[in-house]
């Protein structure tokens, strides 16, 4: 009797022992193995970091030279601009006043040519540094102040003090701009040009419909190569261009024209309303096959009206017959096209051969580019005079001024997108982020404290940075790869696979406990 | 009493005015302020027997084209080619109703993503931007916080998924979750979300993004139904829904002054058999204040220029470019019988 229980009492605990090491493996090793070979694979992140960053409170900072005849003007400018600057949070002005040496002031006694006066002057000021401008008194000028190509202003007197913080404002520094470009929502601006990227593709496709009935003579390569690219050489600091030409034979767009009889040449204009115009960029890209380039591409277009439909003249909105010589048009973030009509004496030929003026074609896209790339319209102010441009590359402080808002817009670009990535990681519980995306946002995240975001140069190459690296952060393919796996439908998968094995297991549980418990109660009875 | 009915007048007059004030939305609210316009169409099933959900996506694709957003900013994702499906008695056609009025197929259909293409991966991926490093600018959604997205999708549908393709299917949370990723990264200004599937509305119950305008062909416990089966092709040809819409649109100019709100109404029970789903609570415009296009249509604001640079001097480029130098290959013609190779003796 005592031995046959002592026997059951063996195999029962060898039973219990069984189970045990069932719930030891299942519960204690198998339970927190599953839990961590499921977990959403995230490198941890500098969350507070990007939570303190304040998207609006970025501003540039900027050097501003006063030179003036004697002190008493010289303090009386820079009184007005700091007074002007005190309370704008977007750009801190350093300025710094001189009294300008004997030989500058007779430099700019003597010469009277004004580009001529800044060339004599650059051998005494240094005006080939980025982000530092002059203000420079001239006597006797036409106007309160003068603008020209160069990092300079010249100036009448003290009475010019209002025109310079205007043209300061407007020109040189474009607040309004650089505000726009920090903003939440895009500005005028920010909504014409491309969005900032490290590169662009610019095409420029001749587009010539009837090619049988005339020939066009235009070498698209050399103009691309010498206009285009003496322009965005001038932008080499910022974005890297491939260039590209095409021909695109046959591609006719109905333009709804209406005649008009005129006393010209051609006793007559076809007038074109601006809102069919659009069309015609819808035809343009079928064919222009800009997305073979994986750049975002600026495209440029120069349409060779056939001679039975010119010249083709544009009319606005309101109805207004466009008054330039030069037909074009361009529209914000995907380029600029250029209309041209060959002239009557030509198509009263037998063999028609149109040239078209490249100067002419060429300045409009320059001018178009311009916009596109970011370099904005400037409004005139009276009693400023702005040097026309009379050449394809653009002024030294626009550049300096594209560079200011470039850098703004990227740094808070990439503020605002590693904001959104943390939110989105709080909100959205399946989203990977793996070594490489963590080292993107990590190196995003030291670029920016590193002071991206106040100037020009180093720093513009720095908001570059992080705005790229933020931006291959957001949108790396992997976040998405728990797409299969959504956390929602988790246990579907889970229970079907588990609950069979479990069943037994936590229904033994009780038993276990109870035999663990009882057992010395058991082993006393039997003593 | 003449006081008195001037009195009424008065209030009358008082209270009309403090009401329409009061409900009066400022018209520059009700203007969208969109720089551009998108469109993602997706047909979700393939085989034969699915052929009018090939011709509901379609449908909407012609619409959007004629009404004026290029193939470049349509991104089109159809399962199966029925058009040159051996069993489609007429090739190169898919037609909305059995009286073949209109050939929805057209001349040039852009298909972006075809074939076991379309997949919930793909799809998400398109939405959210997390594209493969080598995603053709075709492929892509390029959007900005200024465009407006039309997005259509099509297929069968249940409670809370949609089945793409019999092997998978995308959840409405994780639909939610793409919509507002996209949000997050200013990808769009708004949607307006379509779908024509079974139990539809069920697909955008778990949106949270704002700017979202959702319509779906059915309520969730319903089937949406096909129009009509033609007999030539000998399956159902259209679906309801679709086949309305497209009645609807095709009445739709790009300067027509047709209302959202008439685009959600176009589909009534005594039609469609089931009931139109629409949320609104996400949107933040009145539909009935909104035009047709702004979804359907394309802006593309022009600028005239006014001021092209007089340029003086002739430039040139400073910085050459090294020219990959061309080694010009030698070519000549393979002899059209290779008789040296044969052995002549």
């Amino acid at each position: 009797m005592g031995s046959e229980n002592n026997i059951s009492n063996a195999d029962e605990s060898n039973r219990m022992w069984a189970s045990a090491s069932f719930v030891g493996v299942l519960i204690i090793i198998g339970m927190p193995l599953w839990w961590k070979t499921t977990e959403v694979y995230r490198v941890s992140l500098p969350y507070e970091k990007i939570s303190s960053f304040k998207p609006l409170s970025h501003f540039v900072t900027t050097e501003l030279k006063v030179l003036a005849n004697d002190d008493a003007t010289a303090s009386k400018i820079v009184s007005e601009i700091q007074k002007a600057f005190a309370e704008s949070d977007i750009i801190k002005i350093k300025i710094e006043k001189t009294v300008m040496s004997e030989r500058q002031q007779h430099i700019l006694r003597s010469v009277v040519d004004m580009e001529k006066a800044v060339e004599e002057l650059a051998s005494t000021l240094d005006l080939d540094q980025e982000n530092i401008f002059h203000v420079v008194q001239k006597k006797s000028l036409s106007h309160n102040i003068w603008v020209g190509n160069e990092r300079i202003m010249f100036f009448d007197d003290e009475k010019a003090s209002e025109t310079i913080v205007k043209a300061l404002d407007g020109w040189i520094y474009q607040t309004s701009v650089l505000r726009g470009a920090r903003s939440d929502t895009p500005d005028q601006a920010r909504s014409t040009r491309f969005p900032p990227e490290s590169a662009y593709h610019i095409t420029l496709s001749i587009v010539h419909p009837r090619p049988d009935t005339m020939q066009v003579v235009w070498n698209a390569a050399e103009a691309v190569e010498d206009y285009i690219g003496s322009f965005v050489d001038e932008l080499s600091s910022l974005h890297n261009f491939t260039l590209k030409s095409q021909w695109l034979h046959l591609l006719d767009f109905e333009f709804q024209a209406r005649e008009i009889k005129e006393a010209s040449e051609w006793g007559r204009h076809f007038a074109v309303r601006q809102d069919r115009l659009s069309l015609l960029l819808t035809r343009l890209e079928e064919r222009a096959a800009t997305h073979v380039s994986e750049l975002s591409t600026i495209n440029l277009a120069l349409y060779i009206v056939p001679c039975d439909k010119a010249p083709i003249i544009i009319y606005d909105n309101e109805g207004r017959k466009n008054p330039l010589s030069i037909q074009a048009f361009m529209s914000p973030k995907w380029g600029g096209v250029v209309i041209a009509s060959p002239p009557a004496e030509q198509c009263s030929q037998q063999v028609r051969e149109f040239e078209p003026s490249v100067g002419q074609v060429m300045g409009a896209f320059v001018s178009h580019l311009r916009e596109l790339l970011g370099i904005t319209k400037k409004d005139a102010i009276e009693g400023a005079h702005l040097e026309p441009l009379r050449s394809v590359s653009p002024r030294r402080w626009e550049v300096d001024a594209l560079l200011r808002i470039r850098t703004l817009e990227q740094v808070t670009s990439a503020e605002r997108t590693l904001q959104s990535l943390a939110q989105l990681l709080e909100e959205i519980s399946n989203i990977v982020i793996n070594d490489e995306v963590g080292a993107s946002i990590a190196a995003a995240v030291s670029e920016l404290e590193a002071g991206a975001g106040e100037g020009a140069g180093a720093d513009a190459a720095r908001a570059g940075r992080a705005h790229a690296h933020a931006q291959r952060a957001f949108t790396h393919p992997s976040l998405l790869a728990l797409l299969y796996f959504p956390d929602d439908q988790k246990y579907a998968i889970y229970i079907p696979l588990f609950l069979p094995i479990m069943f037994p297991v936590v229904l033994s549980l009780r038993i276990l406990l109870l035999w663990f418990m009882g057992k010395p109660v058991h082993k006393e009875k039997t003593d | 009493m003449a006081f008195t009915n001037l009195m009424l007048v008065f209030i009358f007059n008082l209270l009309y005015l403090s009401l329409s004030s009061g409900i009066e939305i400022p018209e520059e609210f009700q203007k969208s302020n969109h720089t551009n316009n998108w469109a993602v169409l997706v047909d979700t099933s393939r085989f034969w027997f699915n052929y009018r959900h090939v011709a509901n996506v379609l449908s909407i694709y012609r619409s959007v084209k004629r009404l004026g957003i290029p193939d470049s900013q349509i991104i089109l994702m159809i399962s199966d080619d029925m058009a040159c499906n051996p069993r489609n008695p007429r090739p190169a056609t898919i037609f909305n109703s059995a009286h073949e009025q209109i050939n929805v197929y057209g001349d040039d259909v852009e298909v972006d993503y075809r074939g076991y293409e379309v997949s919930v991966e793909n799809f998400i991926r398109l939405l959210t931007g997390r594209v493969p490093p080598d995603t053709p600018r075709s492929k892509q959604l390029l959007t900005d916080e200024g465009s407006n997205i039309l997005i259509y999708l099509t297929g069968h549908g249940g409670d809370g998924f949609l089945k793409f393709q019999d092997s998978e299917e995308v959840t409405s949370q994780e639909l939610a979750d793409a919509l507002e990723q996209m949000w997050q990264k200013k990808r769009y200004n708004e949607i307006f979300f379509i779908i024509d599937t079974c139990q539809a509305s069920s697909m955008y119950e778990k949106f949270y993004s704002p700017n979202i305008l959702a319509t779906a062909s059915s309520l969730v416990g319903e089937d949406s139904l096909s129009h009509h089966v033609d007999s030539a092709i000998g399956v159902y040809i259209i679906d309801r829904y679709t086949y309305y819409v497209l009645e609807f649109l095709e009445n739709v100019h790009p300067n027509s002054k047709r209302t959202m709100s008439e685009f959600l109404a176009v589909c009534p029970k005594s039609a469609c058999l089931s009931t139109v789903g629409v949320r609104k609570d996400l949107f933040n415009r009145d539909p009935s204040k909104v035009p047709i296009t702004d979804f359907f249509g394309s802006v593309r604001p022009v600028i005239l220029t006014t001021d092209p640079i007089n340029i003086v001097e002739t430039p040139k480029r400073k910085k050459k470019t090294e020219n990959k130098t061309k080694v010009q290959v030698k070519r000549d013609y393979v002899p059209q019988f290779p008789m040296h190779l044969v052995q002549v003796t």
